[in-house]
């Protein structure tokens, strides 16, 4: 039952990643100056998506809650600087894709645009450090809690982070690829294989330092999951650049996609069966399944998802359909 | 600095600030089905201008209502731990229900309907805006019963210290939820209907084009708040019976409120077991302004030959009462909320104990940095919202036509 949560925990966090992740991704590209695209028909790309992808991490979140409260506790708090930046960027996106348009003068939108970038940034950094936060463990005492957040102050933290920037970097110019019209398509193909070195580098330095840290290696379970993720990165960073560079833009963007998709499950795996590992007192580590709700709530949840989540994919991919494709001059805009 | 009274700040800063602008996408997105369903069915154009006018204000209000939203979730983890430790068993369930049942498809079909105009069947695209009332009232179904468990924990048992679910069904009957719902969502209705009868009586007054237009809604507001206010005035009495009976220490005093601070001085501890005198000031205000609503029936009568209009005063006084619903709202949380001190869950869980163990600065930190944040997307979100209100339903982007982009440096990729 445990296990079932979290996969679903983990599939909803995974799925925010690749669809918040092109979001950030396209809403770093607003600070390019320069021709064409203008940064209206930019967030048009993004359009009727928006605000479906966002909830993952909402639902993401009340799963932690619903399912695994105590993790949700510790987690949150024990991660505090992390999450804040990750929360801050979050709601400059969400508030400045929705509003940058409402305003009609050119300096507001473009006042509107640099606080987008701001927030893509403060929010991939600060998941890249979440994520490498769980790596590398948290001081947990024996009482339950988490110590300080100086522990977050490693390289290994930082460079995860940029990782993360990159790479939502390489997905949204990718998706921009796939979702422009055809005339810009091999423009912004340019810029997403130039991406890729950049995202090469980043996760072969966060690698590098994960390897040289102490408190990965002592927290990681499975050593042989951990490295296959920074493997699996590289190879879809480079899946991805060959695509491009034939001009198949769907398959560039199923392995962006997946590269987003692959952190949080194969972290998971890492881990398993522990969630939150203590640095200080291995006897104190958080496994799984105490972090789980108990019996009765797991089972009363489950009883709800079983119908509900079909529902919800459901109408998710109601939205996919009926927006597919590239936009050309007649997609409603409004962002 | 004590970082429980930090993340007591923290939360009634982002809690009120969330509430302004969640009664009115309550309120408005009832107004808005109610208008395209007419539209639908009569087939006449000006209902859907009328859609579009007060969608996109909406539109833009439901902005902060999210992103106040995610804050609100991410708070009980990052400065209430304890909450999610001790009695996370029972209250994450709600609320986990809300984000999957409510929240999640809201925005997903919001989202549809925002970009549908003109692209989806007319059909599809009014039922998604029924998709998007239906989730929102789903929503603030499940925070309330979230709410109420927290002012009167029922269905659990306490084992090694924490909380654990025994009859969900005893949350959804929770005295302190029914009537509270009902009186919030009356109190949103207020809201939404008095904001659409002010702006446009705005219009109305300044003689702006679209008269029709503007004396349609005027009269939608105004009869939508005066029902509302009479409900919410029911719901609000009714709820007397249930706090007194079942949170004595709430408002006043008697036996039965030393009896249970006995009762508590005995298992918990000596301590300060009643809550601040603040809570019964926002109870008297929010009563007096309750019942100063309530002359919305006397505007009525003069909808008969447009006399509201044509006397203009009584536009000026739905003008003034603007403020009103949403003052009296913020007051009600404080009664209920500051009602419920000391505890986190009322006679289970001290607030003191459910404070997250994180140091005050980071605390501060994120108090000063998401109160300046919040607070300044809200003024901004007001003034976007006054501006788009006072430009008139000639042209709203939402549901505009398809034509090219508006970006002044944009280059022609259409052609
Ligand atoms: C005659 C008028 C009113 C009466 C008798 C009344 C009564 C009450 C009572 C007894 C509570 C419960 C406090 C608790 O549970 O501890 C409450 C809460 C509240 N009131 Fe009022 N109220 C009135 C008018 C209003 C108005 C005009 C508004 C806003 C438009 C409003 C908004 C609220 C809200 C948001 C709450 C908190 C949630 C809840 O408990 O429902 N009330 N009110």
């Amino acid at each position: 039952m445990e296990l079932a949560w979290y996969a679903l925990l983990g599939l909803f966090f995974a799925t925010y990643l690749v669809l918040g992740g092109y979001d950030y991704g396209v809403g770093l590209l607003l600070a390019r100056r320069g021709p064409a695209p203008g940064s209206r028909t930019t967030l048009t790309a993004l359009g009727p998506f928006f605000l479906g992808n966002e909830v993952w991490l909402v639902a993401a979140v009340g799963i932690l809650f619903g399912a695994f409260p105590r993790l949700e506790g510790e987690l949150l708090a024990g991660l505090y600087p992390a999450v804040l930046a990750a929360l801050t960027g979050v709601v400059l996106v969400t508030a400045g894709v929705q509003l940058r348009s409402r305003p009609a003068a050119a300096t507001a939108r473009a006042r509107w645009d640099r606080l987008v970038v701001v927030g893509c940034v403060l929010a991939a950094l600060g998941w890249g450090a979440v994520l490498a936060g769980l790596l590398q463990g948290v001081p947990l005492g024996a009482d339950g809690h988490v110590v300080g957040a100086g522990h977050l102050a490693t390289p290994f933290v930082a460079a995860a982070g940029l990782a993360l920037l990159a790479l939502v970097a390489v997905h949204g110019a990718t998706f921009l690829t796939l979702r422009l019209p055809a005339a810009e398509a091999p423009a912004l193909a340019r810029l997403a294989t130039g991406l890729v070195p950049a995202a090469l580098v980043a996760v072969a330095s966060a690698t590098v330092l994960g390897l040289l840290s102490d408190r990965v290696r002592a927290a990681v379970a499975r050593p042989a999951v951990a490295v296959l993720l920074p493997l699996a990165l590289v190879a879809a960073l480079l899946t991805a650049r060959a695509a491009l560079r034939r001009g198949r833009a769907g398959t560039a963007f199923a392995a962006t996609a997946t590269a987003l998709a692959l952190p949080a499950p194969l972290i998971g795996a890492a881990l398993w069966p522990r969630i939150l590992v203590s640095t200080t007192d291995p006897a104190a580590s958080l496994t799984v399944a105490e972090a789980a709700a108990s019996r009765p709530t797991l089972a009363l949840l489950g009883w709800l998802a079983l119908p509900l989540v079909p529902a919800l994919l459901g109408f998710q991919a109601m939205c996919w359909w009926v927006f597919r494709g590239r936009i050309d001059g007649r997609a409603p805009v409004y962002w | 600095m004590d970082p429980l009274l930090l993340a007591r700040l923290q939360f009634a800063t982002t809690t009120s600030i969330h509430f302004l602008f969640v009664a009115v996408t309550l309120g408005l997105v009832t107004l808005l089905v109610g208008l395209q369903t007419a539209g639908y069915l009569t087939g006449k154009p000006a209902y859907e201008r009328l859609t579009r006018f007060w969608g996109q204000l909406y539109v833009i209000n439901y902005v902060l209502g999210i992103a106040t939203g995610i804050v609100m979730e991410f708070q009980f983890g990052l400065n209430w731990s304890g909450l999610s430790r001790y009695v996370g068993n029972v209250f994450g369930a709600p609320l986990a229900i809300e984000t999957l049942v409510a929240f999640f498809l809201e925005s997903t079909f919001l989202g549809m309907w925002i970009f549908g105009w003109h692209r989806l069947r007319r059909g599809v695209h009014l039922a998604l805006l029924w998709g998007v009332a239906v989730t929102a009232y789903a929503s603030a179904f499940w925070i309330m019963v979230a709410n109420a468990w927290l002012q009167n924990p029922v269905g659990y048992e306490v084992r090694d210290g924490v909380a654990h679910l025994t009859d969900f069904g005893a949350l959804l009957t929770n005295p302190t939820f029914g009537m509270a719902f009902g009186h919030v969502i009356s109190a949103s209705l207020v809201t939404g209907g008095l904001l659409m009868a002010a702006v446009s009586a705005w219009h109305l007054l300044r003689r702006t084009t679209d008269y029709a237009l503007f004396r349609t809604s005027l009269r939608l507001g105004l009869v939508t708040a005066a029902l509302a206010v009479t409900t919410l005035q029911g719901f609000g009495f009714a709820q007397f019976g249930p706090v007194g009976q079942l949170q004595p220490t709430k408002f006043g005093g008697g036996p039965d409120r030393d009896a249970l601070v006995a009762d508590w001085t005995a298992r918990f501890g000596p301590g300060d077991w009643e809550p601040p005198v603040l809570s019964d000031v926002g109870l008297g205000f929010m009563i007096l302004i309750g019942f100063t609503l309530g002359a919305v029936w006397l505007l009525l009568p003069l909808l008969w030959r447009d006399w509201i209009i044509r006397l203009k005063a009584p536009l000026w006084l739905i003008l003034l009462g603007l403020p009103l619903p949403f003052v009296a709202m913020l007051l009600g949380w404080i009664a209920r909320e500051v009602g419920r001190q000391p505890w986190a869950a009322y006679g289970l869980l001290p607030t003191a104990q459910a404070v997250s163990p994180v140091s005050p600065g980071l605390m501060l930190t994120s108090l000063i940095g998401f109160s300046l944040l919040l607070g300044a997307l809200a003024v901004t979100n007001w003034m976007l919202l006054a501006r788009h209100a006072a430009r008139g339903a000639h042209d709203p982007a939402l549901g505009r036509p398809p034509a090219p982009d508006t970006d002044a440096h944009h280059q022609p990729v259409f052609v």
